[in-house]
């Protein structure tokens, strides 16, 4: 049976990345309304990348452990886990911090990003990676899937 | 609570690079895997627990130092502790898949 867990995983981890989107959308030409916007999009993407960890942590622990990663290093493609399982469930433990981080230099700044283009490109970088971690996050996702479904197929045909 | 910028850049810095670390020395110790799995019953939550703790503990050690008047350059530093550890990360399990 496959786990709902995953796809909740996923959808929490890719609305976090949506929200720091629009973290960096807010940033770009700021206002003293939008980067109130920005902070509360940065408490979003806190909160739903802890959910996405727990979640994500659970089914890796409880389902995965168990139930895909020995199909997976057993089929014709091993190095979905153990290059891509292994570098994802370790990286994306980056993740809540840095978003804690960007959440508290905007909090910290305020409207000063208004005025300081330097400070506010450097959050900015901060953010645009934390968008491309999620996004490294995802295509990680998809390849060990990708293992999971060839294995699948190799015992089928 | 006034947030300290100083210390929440610390305190993500030093969780990055010893979260990195114990990544890399775990997969090349079987002890330390098994001592790290021994303590919550899987390796991954307690990596994922040190790595909550040290930000707290980092955090507020150094919540009361004067906090920096700007922070530009810290928080390249920040972006660069991640690019460097990340592809540690990942360059450490394609040579560790490869050299089995």
């Amino acid at each position: 049976m496959v786990s709902s867990l995953i796809g909740i995983h996923a959808a929490l981890g890719e609305i976090a990345i949506f929200a720091f989107i629009w973290v960096f959308i807010e940033l770009l030409n700021p206002s003293e309304q939008r980067i109130k916007r920005a902070k509360k999009a940065a408490v979003i993407g806190v909160i739903l990348f802890f959910m996405s960890w727990i979640v994500g942590g659970y089914y890796y622990v409880n389902y995965y452990g168990k139930n895909v990663k020995p199909i997976i290093k057993e089929g014709p493609v091993p190095w979905a886990h153990e290059i891509f399982t292994e570098t994802k469930e370790h990286i994306f433990l980056f993740l809540p911090f840095l978003s804690i981080l960007t959440l508290g230099l905007i909090h910290k700044s305020g409207k000063a990003l208004i005025k300081d283009k330097k400070t506010r490109s450097s959050i900015l970088t901060l953010t645009f990676l934390i968008v491309l971690i999620g996004l490294a996050m995802a295509v990680m996702g998809y390849l060990i899937s990708t293992g999971a479904r060839a294995a699948l197929e190799a015992k089928l045909l | 609570m006034k947030i300290n910028t100083k210390s929440l850049i610390y305190a993500t810095s030093l969780t990055i690079i010893l979260a990195t670390l114990l990544t890399i020395i775990a997969e090349l110790s079987k002890l330390l895997k098994d001592f790290l799995a021994s303590i919550t019953g899987h390796h991954w939550v307690t990596k994922g627990l040190f790595a909550l703790i040290i930000f707290i503990a980092v955090y507020f050690f150094f919540a009361s130092s004067k906090d920096y008047k700007e922070c530009k350059k810290e928080i390249y530093s920040v972006i660069a502790i991640t690019i460097v550890s990340s592809l540690a990360i990942f360059l450490f399990f394609v040579w560790h898949f490869l050299s089995k």
